[in-house]
């Protein structure tokens, strides 16, 4: 029991990680919404969790950790430049609200686990 | 359900606001080039007009499918002065009507904020479910 509650809180912290290393990703695209030539990055995190998850075996989060790329999208304006500021809004709005899932299942766990530790007989 | 389907509703009104804010693009050039005789050629600016398209079947988001010129008639200016008028003292002008080039971009504008204002309420909708985690 506590290894799979150990687990849900790992798993937790991995994705609030990412989201913040997301959330870091996306001010970097917004501050160089006009810089020529810059190209967006973007966390791959999700995916590789998803795929990890699917895969037998114990799942090793230290192994996962988010990565940062950049997406092959095409440049938008003659400069080179492919970010688009309602696509990073709308990034911005997906992450903080994932973060604020982890954080409210990752309360919700630890409530339990005061609750456990508080009823004594 | 996928990861990416939860926040569907977040990729089909940032597919609005980044398609309407492309209009807009269109709707400047328009305007800029109201009065530009020569584009190039040495022919008048014809005004461009945005054509969307969804992205995909059923509930999707949309996207600007292409820029397309207006071959609707120019505007013949009397302007016997001007260098570029011909026989009879017309000058070749754009297509551009101002008045409804302004329509457009009200039309523009308002897409561009119902698409905002529907991402703001489904953020909100999402606090709302996240609230009962407490």
């Amino acid at each position: 029991m506590p290894e799979s509650s150990g687990s849900i809180i790992n798993m937790l912290e991995a994705g609030i990680r990412a989201e913040e290393l997301r959330q870091r990703t996306i001010a970097g695209n917004m501050a160089n919404v006009e810089t020529p030539g810059y190209r967006r990055a973007d966390v791959r995190f999700e995916q590789s969790l998803a795929k990890a998850l699917k895969s037998p075996g114990r799942l090793d989060l230290d192994a996962l950790e988010p990565e940062v790329y950049q997406p092959d999208d095409p440049p938008l304006r003659a400069n080179g430049n492919n970010v688009s500021m309602e696509a990073e809004i709308g990034d911005l709005v997906k992450n903080s609200l994932r973060y604020s899932t982890y954080v409210r299942v990752l309360r919700k766990k630890f409530s339990q686990i005061e609750a456990a530790i508080s009823e004594r007989t | 359900m996928s990861v990416e389907k939860v926040f569907g509703p977040v990729d089909i009104s940032v597919s609005g606001m980044r398609a309407h804010a492309r209009n807009m693009e269109v709707i400047s050039s328009n305007i800029a080039n109201a009065r530009t005789a020569d584009a190039g050629q040495g022919q008048p600016y014809r005004r461009l007009e945005t054509i969307f398209r969804t992205q995909g079947e059923g509930a999707s988001g949309v996207t600007v499918d292409e820029v397309v010129q207006d071959n609707s008639p120019l505007q013949r200016l009397y302007d016997p002065g001007n260098p570029k008028a011909d026989a009879s003292g017309y000058v070749s002008m754009p297509n551009v009507h101002l008045p409804v080039e302004m329509m457009n971009l009200n039309i523009a504008s308002r897409a561009y904020q119902a698409n905002a204002a529907i991402l703001r309420r489904y953020q909100r909708m999402v606090e709302t479910t996240l609230e009962l985690l407490r």
